[in-house]
């Protein structure tokens, strides 16, 4: 039985007195098996060292950079802010140019104001201006205020015209009273 | 695997501004307080917090003119106290076990190297477990660098208590390892 073996790990952490590490020291050099034992502890603490520091390294590991969450941030508020513009341009182009009235009776068509599509454009004109203007231009009626179609039945007298004769006459009239476009139709 | 890889959010100036031994300090011993915080169970955020929280009293208690006898001692025994206090998350993540996620051992050249570290670990991993906490406390503040004294005053244990308890649970690791 050896009296030093209480003392080794002490004695690796030169937390003994001089003549106490001294005595130790003299037992080590002469005693295999407490060379073993020491071997075996100064293993055991490095490898407890080296756990301590593989803990704090796998803790660590896992943290997110801090530019991460603005980064991710920006990038969701630039997606949201190309699916809003591409949605609004996909709504313009939709409005697409008010049908004529064409009909078989007389019916006066006001061309303007129509209240649906100039709400949708007053809207879009505030989010995306180029799209709007673009399908402002191709906007044909845009210097019409009315358009008329008249049958011929409501023109002539009935039986004035020859039999299997039949058409409509499409006047298009400016804001300022004068017609733009006459057009017989069959 | 360098210390540097650390993270460190402390505000310096708050430190620097009060003394120079404190901003020695902070340079010494930021690393081995916040690991042994980290080892504690707690994340590196919680031991940030922890570590900055005792320099600042640090910087108080030596403006207030108090002792500046075993001011390492004294930072330890403050960081463990806080760390006590968060009872919550205490012990939690140094007792888990690393041999589930080992990918971190790439220091080593070869796969035997790398299974040899991964098995010697999860075999600590398991002596760890049967450690009582005061043993296990102070392997943690041993490892930091601590002496018997000062980590007797940390725990508020007797010197020679220390150094039973430090041999008790060597001698545990050394047997349950077999290393």
């Amino acid at each position: 039985m050896c009296d030093a073996k209480h003392k080794l790990i002490a004695w690796l952490d030169h937390e003994l007195l001089p003549e106490d590490a001294a005595r130790v020291e003299r037992h080590v050099e002469a005693c295999k098996e407490c060379r073993l034992r020491l071997v075996a502890y100064e293993q055991a603490s490095k490898t407890f060292d080296a756990y301590c520091q593989a803990a704090v390294t796998k803790n660590t590991r896992h943290r997110l950079p801090g530019w991460v969450p603005v980064v991710s941030g920006a990038v969701v508020a630039v997606c949201l802010a190309i699916v809003l513009v591409m949605r609004t341009f996909v709504e313009s182009q939709a409005i697409v140019t008010p049908p004529l009235a064409t009909t078989s009776v007389p019916v006066v068509v006001p061309v303007e104001p129509q209240i649906t599509p100039r709400k949708a454009i007053q809207r879009h004109h505030r989010l995306v201006s180029v799209p709007v203007r673009a399908s402002a231009t191709n906007w044909q009626p845009a210097e019409i205020a009315v358009q008329i179609a008249i049958p011929a039945e409501a023109m002539f007298a009935p039986g004035a015209l020859p039999q299997g004769v039949n058409f409509a006459a499409e006047l298009r009239i400016a804001p300022d009273g004068s017609v733009q476009q006459v057009r017989l139709r069959q | 695997m360098s210390d540097d890889s650390l993270p460190w959010s402390l505000p310096l100036p708050r430190v620097i501004s009060g003394s120079s031994e404190v901003t020695v300090l902070f340079r010494e011993q930021r690393k081995a307080l916040l690991r042994y915080v980290v080892c504690l169970g707690l994340s590196t955020d919680e031991a940030q917090d922890i570590v900055q929280d005792a320099f600042v009293s640090l910087q108080r208690h030596l403006a207030a003119g108090g002792t500046q006898e075993n001011i390492r001692g004294w930072l330890f025994r403050v960081a463990h106290n806080q760390a006590r206090n968060r009872q919550a998350s205490y012990d939690r993540r140094f007792a888990e076990p690393l041999d589930r996620d080992m990918e971190w051992l790439t220091d080593k050249a070869t796969p035997e190297e790398w299974l040899l570290e991964k098995e010697k670990f999860s075999r600590l991993a398991a002596a760890i477990r049967i450690l009582t906490d005061p043993e296990r406390e102070c392997l943690l503040l041993r490892a930091g660098g601590l002496r018997y004294r000062e980590i007797g005053e940390v725990l508020g244990m007797a010197t020679s208590t220390v150094g039973d308890t430090v041999e008790r649970a060597i001698k545990k690791l050394a047997e349950k390892c077999n290393v």
